[in-house]
C-alpha cells in the first residue's frame, strides 16, 4: 500500500473531526475524497503529511511509519520524511510571492535536495514546459492568473518527485473558466500512473478520473465506492442525499 | 558665525562619531531583534518569557538611564567599558528590543499558507525562515525600520552625557570654548538634518527597489 491509515483520529478544541479512519490507497490509485463540507476530507489529506498533528492512530506514507504516541521528535522527522516523497498543492495556491515561476519550482530541489543552480533550472523548466508554462518562467506569481499559478503550485509539488500527490480542494479559488486547464494537467497526472488523493468539488472530473471515491460525513469514511455506482446508486443513505442534493443545483 | 566656520573640522568629528554610534549599534540592533523576534515566536516557555521581559524593561525605561547602567552602574560589579564601547552596548541593547517588535509583527503577517507550501516540500523549519518567510518579512519590515534608524541618529545625542565626543559633545566642547551658544547649536541642528535627510532619502530609495521586484 501506498498509503494506510489505521484508526486515525483528530479533534480541534475537543471536536472530533476525525474519528478512526482506516484508508488504504494503492499504487497509481486515485482516490477522491467527497463529503459535505466539514464532514472532515481536508483534515484528512492534511494528516497524510502531517500539516495537522495526529491525536489518535497512526499511519504508513510510502512506507514511512508515523504513529500518534510516538515522540513529537520522531513524528516530526519522519513526517519530514514523508513529505519528501509527497506532492501537495492547496486551495489557495500558496506561491512563494517573493520567487518567479521558475524560482517556486526549483527552490526545494536547491534547499532540500542541495542541488546545483543549473541542474535544479533544467528540472524546473521542465516541468513548467509540463504544465504549459515555460514561457512565463521569469514572472512573479502576482503577474499569473489563478489557473497559472496553481500549475505552477502542481510543477513545484512534482519538482520533489513526489511518489504521491495531495490536491485539497485545487480549483475551488479559482474563476470558473479557469477550472479546466488546472483539471487538465491532473488528468494528465493521473493517465501517467500518479498515486493521487483529491479532495474536490469538481463531480465531473472526480466521476471521470477516480479510481475510487470515499465518502465521508462526521469525521467517518461512509462509503468507499467505485465512481460508477457512487454516483449512480449508492449504498448508504447519506451518500444518497449527498448526490441528490447535488442533482438539485 | 565665523567662529562656526572655523571650527567646522572638529564638529565634522563629531558627526563622524555620531554616524558611528548610529552605524555599529543599528548593526548589533538588527542581529538582537531578529533573534530575540524568533525566541518570541518559535521558542520554549522561559526562552519566550525571557525575550518578553527583555522587550518589557527596555522599552519601559529611559534610554538615557540604561546608558549609565551600562556606562557607570557595570563598574560596580568590575565591568568597565570605554565611552564608545559602552555607547554600543548600551545603544545596540536599546534598538535590538524596538526592531525585535518590528520583526515580530512582520513575521507574524506573513501567511501561514506560505510555511505550510515550505513544509510541504521537505523544507525544514530553519530553511523555510530562512528562505521563505524572512524574506518577504524584511519587505514590510524595511519601512518601520529605517524609522527606527532615523530615531536613533537623533539619540545618540544621549551618549554625549558619558564624555563619547560625538555631534552634540563637540559642540558643547567649543562653547565652553567659546562663551557662545547659538552658532554651535544651530550648526549641529543643521548637521543633524542634513544626515536624517539624506538617510530618508536612501531608505526610500531601498523600500521602492524592494516593493519593485513582485
Amino acid at each position: 500500500m501506498m498509503i494506510q491509515t489505521t484508526g486515525l483520529s483528530k479533534s480541534f478544541n475537543g471536536l472530533e473531526v476525525l474519528r478512526s479512519i482506516d484508508l488504504q490507497v494503492a499504487p497509481k490509485e486515485i482516490v477522491v475524497l467527497l463529503g459535505p463540507s466539514g464532514s472532515g476530507k481536508s483534515t484528512l489529506l492534511r494528516c497524510l503529511n502531517g500539516l495537522e498533528e495526529l491525536d489518535g492512530g497512526s499511519l504508513e506514507v510510502n512506507g514511512v511509519q508515523v504513529d500518534a504516541a510516538m515522540p513529537a521528535r520522531k513524528k516530526q522527522a519522519n513526517f519530514r520524511e514523508i513529505r519528501r516523497h509527497t506532492g501537495m498543492v492547496f486551495q489557495q495556491f500558496n506561491l512563494y510571492p517573493h520567487k518567479t515561476a521558475l524560482g517556486n519550482v526549483i527552490e526545494s530541489l536547491l534547499t532540500v535536495k542541495k542541488m546545483k543552480k543549473e541542474e535544479a533550472a533544467a528540472i524546473g523548466e521542465r516541468l513548467l514546459n509540463r504544465v504549459g508554462l515555460l514561457a512565463k518562467k521569469d514572472e512573479y506569481p502576482s503577474r499569473l492568473s489563478g489557473g497559472q499559478q496553481q500549475r505552477v503550485a502542481i510543477a513545484r509539488a512534482l519538482a520533489m518527485e513526489p511518489a504521491i500527490m495531495l490536491f485539497d480542494e485545487p480549483t475551488s479559488a479559482l474563476d470558473p473558466e479557469l477550472v479546466g486547464e488546472v483539471l487538465e494537467v491532473m488528468r494528465q497526472l493521473a493517465k501517467e500512473g500518479m498515486t493521487m488523493v483529491i479532495v474536490t468539488h469538481e463531480m465531473k472530473f472526480a466521476r471521470q478520473v477516480a479510481n475510487r471515491i470515499v465518502f465521508m460525513d462526521g469525521g467517518v469514511i461512509v462509503e468507499e465506492q467505485s465512481p460508477e455506482i457512487f454516483f449512480q446508486n449508492p449504498e448508504s443513505e447519506r451518500a444518497r442525499k449527498f448526490i441528490r442534493q447535488l442533482q438539485e443545483h | 558665525m565665523n567662529l562656526l566656520w572655523e571650527n567646522v573640522p572638529f564638529l565634522l568629528k563629531g558627526a563622524y562619531y555620531t554616524l558611528l554610534v548610529t552605524v555599529v549599534s543599528m548593526f548589533f540592533g538588527l542581529i538582537i531583534g531578529l533573534v530575540v523576534a524568533i525566541a518570541r515566536l518559535k521558542g520554549n516557555k522561559p526562552i519566550r518569557w525571557l525575550a518578553r521581559a527583555y522587550v518589557s524593561i527596555i522599552r519601559g525605561t529611559p534610554l538615557l538611564v540604561q546608558i549609565f547602567i551600562v556606562y557607570y552602574g557595570l563598574v560596580d560589579y568590575g565591568v568597565t567599558l570605554g565611552p564608545l564601547t559602552a555607547a554600543y552596548v548600551a545603544l545596540s541593547i536599546n534598538v535590538g528590543a524596538y526592531l525585535s517588535e518590528t520583526f515580530r509583527g512582520a513575521i507574524q503577517s506573513i501567511a501561514k499558507g506560505q510555511t505550510e507550501a515550505a513544509y510541504a516540500t521537505g523544507m525544514t523549519p530553519w530553511q523555510t525562515m530562512r528562505r521563505i518567510i524572512l524574506p518577504q518579512a524584511a519587505r514590510i519590515a524595511i519601512a518601520p525600520m529605517g524609522n527606527t534608524f532615523i530615531g536613533m541618529l537623533k539619540e545618540t545625542a544621549l551618549v554625549s552625557a558619558i564624555t563619547v565626543t560625538e555631534l552634540l559633545r563637540s559642540a558643547q566642547l567649543l562653547i565652553a570654548q567659546y562663551y557662545v551658544y547659538m552658532p554651535f547649536f544651530l550648526g549641529i541642528a543643521a548637521m543633524y538634518w542634513v544626515m536624517s535627510t539624506v538617510f530618508s532619502f536612501i531608505l526610500e530609495r531601498i523600500e521602492k527597489r524592494l516593493s519593485r521586484v513582485y
